[in-house]
């Protein structure tokens, strides 16, 4: 109990700049299920009145029935008893009454709890659907700028805490302030003064709770920083621990972290001497305040009976003491469920931000279905960038006729990857058009274009289902025999049957358990499958073995036979075979023609091709010799 | 993971009463808190169990003097005030000591953590590659963290509260049988009902949980693979299959928690209700008796507040319980780590390896990575002479990385020798051993710091003379003089991001400053445009000169040029020469070396 609430004091408090429309946000989605929602309010306010009135009725059962005074002048519900069978059948009828109230209660409160909880859930599903459905629908270029685990933490963390307080935590939030003013409704409609006297120590609790919680908060922020440099240290650490080895570097990390652990426990034990203290405190409290209610009441009682004009009697002092039996109870839940409800709000900003994101590749209205394509592609004066003023190409110009392969070299950042995004719509251009057999990409719908644009990248990413699934991944109606067809194709047949569990091999997360090569030929098999005019290929030569590397160039061949081509080039081949090369330099074409024209000029190309393969050509000396 | 699942949920108990056991006992080292703390605890619950006496005694004054003719004021009003005086210093001592338990124990729980997570760091450091082999960072992490932070609530609350619970439980138990035996009675058969509403509890919703986790588990993987595989995602066109698969995993996921709450919302309302009952029948049987002059009012009172007291910690103990399962299963992943058997460690009589030359033998070498497996590598025989470079050729698979590990010990043989100038590699000590070797990986990570600690990472006394000297014989001086910190821009996770040519540059400064006699090399250059490349194998030019290198050639000029080939297949040398004598005699070579060419070369 402690340490959850030393968790919730410690979420981040983020000052929340729009919290009304956050929750405005938030209304519509509830809108769906007011009713439910208002049915279940209905429902606690009955049940937490029923918990008001059983001390109230235990007051009755003192004054009316256990101690009766003599012109008590109390009025009671079941009649004033004399005798003692009329005593003990009127506490009968009383306790009657308590039992059918907790009978009530607690079945209005199982079907309040299930009602909250399908609105809330269903709430939560829906928002779900409703962010994943917004993250489908944002461009790469989204995705360039957020991390996957920035995304992923929206998803997980935000919407958890966003859970929390949905269902449950704001049915405590309701009830704890409903509990808390009824029973001081209660006790002012019985004795206004002892009311009064009763409640001295409410104000304390709160700034207790409020100076404590804060304080705690505090600290707990300092804390999260600390646990979070162990958690970076024990991530590096552990995820580089051959190179760590491999220097001998042990004992000086372990040294370095143990100081980081150490100041990470120091910071969250002073942390701790905050958020210990309050749950004692209150309880100190409302044990002083029983003291204060049957003292002052027994004082009164020894007397006259009468304070400050109004009459007291023993029930009355037993139904107060056991109002203030429960007064700690509603403040702390309320100081909890407070930090917790502001973490939730901005959880469900993170949230809309990223459903208000509007970094979007939308179809036109008037979009028309991509004919089959021919493929003849044209830059016209193409600019494009992923933030305003910093455009990564700058009027390129390019003319592909269908069938041809174009090669594009550069270094890091020139734009060659920019140039590719552009073919299937990942991206838009700023400025000029992307031209498909003389159709602007952006006038016809994207998943019509994507279908006919194959594109194999460097990084293969497989998804863990089957071998059959991950081929069949762009054309779901495949039948099996043409994705064998396909993988046959993608020289990828060989290595599959060879598998104990063949096409039907489950294949780990991103692919685990294949090779570098044999997820590249998955990856040319599934574009194979497609059958697409336009190819784009990142070529990746890294990690793969020679005869590997080979088997995969041979594939390729067979898909770029006939289609056009654009490839990211790193091989020599692909270099020499293109039919046109584009030498691509901060975000412009500085040279462009074929292999041997490039050579000729002796410009750019010709620098970055004798360096890369002087050495090769001195080997090949020694071949000759 | 599912395995993990079973074994965590399963019913062995004996081990996991044994690892919490284990566990509990680092309390032990720190003796005082915990005394402390307990003393913390006896003393909070004593003043607790004193307050309902108090409270009986104010209201017994009370109807006393209710019935009696001739009131003693005197007597009474000191009656009063000496009781409120009372329960006004319970309840500071109270106050005092739950603060003082609640903190020790806090403060207990995080030394603990603090204690486990060096252990677990310490023994993850020092656990040779076999092990890393099997565990991934993530599984690691999840243990260092969450089941770390597990354990540390399990022992700084849960331990003390189950102990609290108890005490509070037999304590209100003894005082009310003392105090009133008949009442007790009444409200007896509660006690079993509520625990076996709790059992209920218990068993139904434990494997209720379940579920959700496992629903939402597949839910975020779904998720996590679209995300990172969002290119492929949108170049198939397949947002909507995606998004109805995503829609399918999260209905199946709110099914089971409308399911949950099903149970739920009846379970819970109706423990509420069971110990509502118990202050029914008090409140009844109290009164009647009260009717017939044989209990109190005050008595009455102080009985009904009790009996909260007892069903306080049976709550209590049925959140612990369900509290200790998990605890148990993460004390047990925790202490899989700690007890793992580290296969590679130094021997009592190891020696310190000096002035190495760098003749390093394979003998007769055959490579297990289980006892029982395939072997890896067979009878590896190969010599490489101080200051020769060798190159590793073969597909992937075939054994080219294993060569390597076994030089600076990563793993060890299971048969024959790996000997450095005629030292056995497992006769000396690894950190004398290591310290001559360089190496540079493919995937170079870089750690978080600057420039210049990731360069001095072997070497953490280097001065920035010798620092910029490798730099510039890996080339990387240019680039790293080119930023605006220079050698101290941060790098690492939080710091600037490098390219992969930088870092490899890097990786090669942080290797020559070593200056290691035996050098290790994975020969390819990933992701790095033509010109990159170029410099980076320049500054590997000047890197191997000098010493025994071994290569794992991507190249043919690093082939053609190396003093010796081994050419490997499936754990075996298949040929071993030179390139002359190899393209001669070894037609696979000659097959590898010619298909290869054609790709790379320029045609004549």
């Amino acid at each position: 109990m402690f340490d959850r609430q030393a968790q919730l004091l410690g979420v981040e408090v983020r000052q929340a700049r729009s919290v009304r429309s956050t929750l405005s946000r938030l209304w519509q989605y509830y809108r769906e299920y007011r009713w439910l929602v208002a049915v279940a309010f209905l429902l606690i306010v009955f049940s937490t009145g029923a918990q008001v009135v059983v001390p109230v009725l235990t007051g009755q059962a003192v004054d009316c029935y256990l101690a009766p005074v003599e012109g008590g002048g109390v009025s009671c519900l079941f009649g004033e008893a004399t005798t003692t069978a009329e005593r003990l059948t009127g506490l009968g009828k009383l306790i009657g009454l308590v039992v059918f109230l907790y009978v009530g209660g607690t079945v209005m409160t199982s079907v309040q709890f299930y009602l909250i909880s399908v609105a809330g859930f269903r709430m939560l599903r829906n928002i779900r659907a409703d962010v994943f459905a917004h993250t489908q629908r944002l461009s790469l270029g989204y995705f360039t700028e957020h991390e996957t685990g920035d995304v992923m933490s929206r998803f997980t963390n935000d919407l958890d805490t966003l859970q929390q307080i949905i269902s449950f935590g704001l049915v405590q939030v309701i009830q704890g302030i409903l509990f808390l003013v009824m029973i001081v409704g209660a006790m002012f409609a019985n004795h206004v003064p002892f009311a009064i006297i009763s409640l001295v120590t409410l104000p304390l609790m709160f700034l207790a709770t409020q100076w404590l919680s804060r304080q705690a908060r505090r600290a707990f922020r300092e804390a999260r920083k600390e646990i979070g440099a162990v958690n970076a240290d024990l991530q590096e650490s552990i995820a580089a621990v051959r190179e760590v080895q491999a220097f001998s570097r042990e004992e000086e990390n372990i040294e370095q972290f143990g100081a980081v652990n150490a100041a990470n426990r120091d910071a969250n034990v002073r942390a701790q001497a905050y958020s210990s203290a309050l749950a004692p405190t209150l309880e100190a409290l409302s044990y002083i305040n029983i003291a204060i209610v049957a003292g002052v009441g027994g004082y009164v009682m020894l007397r006259d009976g009468i304070l400050w004009g109004a009459p007291i009697s023993l029930g009355l002092i037993v139904t107060f003491i056991s109002f203030a039996q429960q007064f700690n109870r509603p403040v702390q839940q309320l100081a909890l469920l407070w930090a917790n409800l502001q973490s939730a709000i901005a959880g469900s900003e993170r949230i809309f931000d990223l459903l208000d994101d509007t970094m979007m590749i939308e179809d036109k209205a008037e979009a028309e279905v991509m004919p089959p394509i021919q493929g003849d592609v044209v830059f016209q004066k193409v600019w494009a960038g992923y933030k305003p003023n910093e455009p990564v190409l700058k009027g390129i110009d390019l003319a592909v006729e269908k069938g041809e392969m174009v090669a594009i070299v550069g270094p890091t950042g020139a734009g060659k990857t920019t140039i590719i995004n552009l073919l299937p719509r990942f991206w838009d251009v700023t400025d000029g058009q992307v031209l498909i057999d003389g159709i602007d990409v952006r006038d016809v719908t994207r998943d019509s274009l994507r279908q006919q644009i194959g594109l194999v990248l460097q990084d293969t990413f497989l998804f863990s289902d089957t071998i059959m699934n991950n081929i069949r991944y762009g054309r779901p109606a495949a039948t099996d025999e043409e994705v064998v067809e396909a993988a046959k194709l993608a020289r990828a047949d060989q290595f599959i049957t060879r598998l104990p569990q063949g096409y039907e091999t489950v294949l780990g997360e991103r692919g685990t358990g294949l090779s570098q090569g044999q997820r590249q030929l998955l990856a040319i098999a599934r574009v194979a499958l497609m059958d697409p005019r336009i190819l784009i290929l990142d070529e990746a030569t890294s990690s793969v073995d020679t005869r590997t590397e080979r088997q995969i160039q041979v594939a390729l061949d067979k898909l770029l036979a006939g289609r056009t081509s654009f490839v990211i080039a790193h091989r020599l081949s692909t270099i020499r075979n293109a039919d046109q090369l584009l030498v691509l330099k901060d975000g412009q074409i500085i040279e462009q023609g074929t292999h041997d024209s490039l050579l000729a000029e002796q410009g750019f190309y010709y620098d970055l091709y004798m360096n890369q393969f002087r050495r090769q050509e001195e080997s090949e000396k020694d071949v000759v010799r | 993971m599912a395995v993990r699942a079973e074994r965590g949920e399963g019913g062995d108990s004996q081990v996991e009463g044994g690892t919490l056991r284990r566990s509990l006992s680092y309390l032990t080292r720190y003796p005082r808190l915990t005394t402390t703390a307990v003393l913390g605890l006896l003393l909070a619950t004593a003043a607790q169990l004193a307050v309902p006496q108090i409270i009986q005694n104010i209201i017994d004054v009370i109807t006393n003097n209710m019935t009696v003719d001739q009131i003693d004021l005197a007597a009474a009003d000191q009656a009063l005030i000496t009781a409120m005086v009372m329960i006004v210093v319970f309840a500071v001592a109270r106050g005092i000591f739950a603060f003082i338990q609640t903190y020790t124990s806090q403060a207990l729980s995080h030394n603990i953590a603090f204690e486990l997570r060096n252990d677990i760091f310490s023994q993850i450091q020092r656990l040779s590659f076999s092990y890393h082999d099997q565990n991934q960072t993530g599984q690691l992490m999840v243990r260092a963290t969450d089941d770390v932070e597990r354990l540390r609530g399990f022992i700084g609350q849960g331990a003390l509260q189950a102990l609290q619970a108890l005490i509070l439980l037999v304590g209100t138990l003894s005082l009310l049988f003392f105090t009133n035996l008949k009442l007790t009675l009444y409200i007896l058969p509660i006690l079993p009902i509520t625990m076996v509403v709790f059992g209920l509890f218990g068993v139904k919703a434990q494997p209720l949980f379940r579920g959700v986790q496992m629903k939402l588990s597949t839910a975020n993987t779904i998720l996590q693979e679209n995300l990172a595989g969002i290119k492929v995602v949108k170049a198939f066109a397949s947002e909507a299959r995606e998004r109805a698969r995503f829609r399918q995993s999260i209905d199946d996921l709110l099914e089971q928690r409308l399911v949950v709450s099903r149970t739920l919302s009846f379970l819970f309302p109706t423990i509420f209700l069971v110990a509502n009952m118990g202050q029914a029948a008090v409140l009844y049987f109290g009164g009647r008796e009260i009717i017939g002059g044989t209990l109190t009012v005050g008595e009455w009172q102080k009985f009904s507040i009790y009996l909260v007291y007892l069903f306080f910690p049976m709550g209590q103990l049925g959140f612990i319980i369900g509290m200790m399962a998990q605890a148990g299963a993460s004390a047990e992943r925790i202490f899989e780590i700690m007890d793992a058997k580290n296969d590679v460690e130094d021997k009592p009589d190891a020696v310190e390896l000096v002035d190495v030359k760098g003749n390093v033998v394979f003998e007769g070498v055959t490579f297990r990575y289980f006892v029982s497996g395939e072997a890896v590598l067979q009878n590896i025989n190969f010599e490489a002479e101080a200051g020769q470079t060798i190159a590793l050729l073969g597909t992937t698979g075939s054994g080219k990385t294993t060569i390597i590990n076994l030089i600076p010990r990563f793993y060890d043989v299971s048969e024959g020798r790996v000997l450095i100038d005629g030292h056995d590699v497992r006769d000396v000590t690894l950190d004398s051993l290591r310290k001559r070797i360089g190496i540079v990986l493919q995937e170079t990570t870089l750690f978080g710091g600057t420039i210049r600690d990731n360069i001095a990472f072997g070497r953490p006394e280097a001065t920035m003379a010798e620092v910029e000297a490798a730099a510039r014989a890996a080339a990387a001086h240019d680039f790293i003089v080119s930023f605006p910190d220079g050698y101290e821009t941060a790098v690492g996770e939080r710091g600037t991001t490098l390219s992969g040519g930088q870092k490899q540059r890097i990786a090669i400064a942080r290797a020559l400053l070593l200056n290691p006699q035996i050098l290790i090399l994975d020969d390819s250059t990933s992701s790095v445009d033509l010109n990159t490349e170029y410099e980076i194998q320049q500054a590997l030019d000047t890197l191997m000169a000098g010493r025994t290198s071994f290569v794992i050639a991507q190249r043919i000029s690093t082939v053609v040029n190396a003093d010796l080939i081994l050419v490997l297949d499936q754990g075996q040398i298949v040929a071993q020469g030179t390139h002359e004598t190899l393209l001669e005699n070894e037609p696979i070579y000659a097959e590898i070396y010619h298909s290869q060419l054609d790709d790379d070369m320029v045609a004549a």
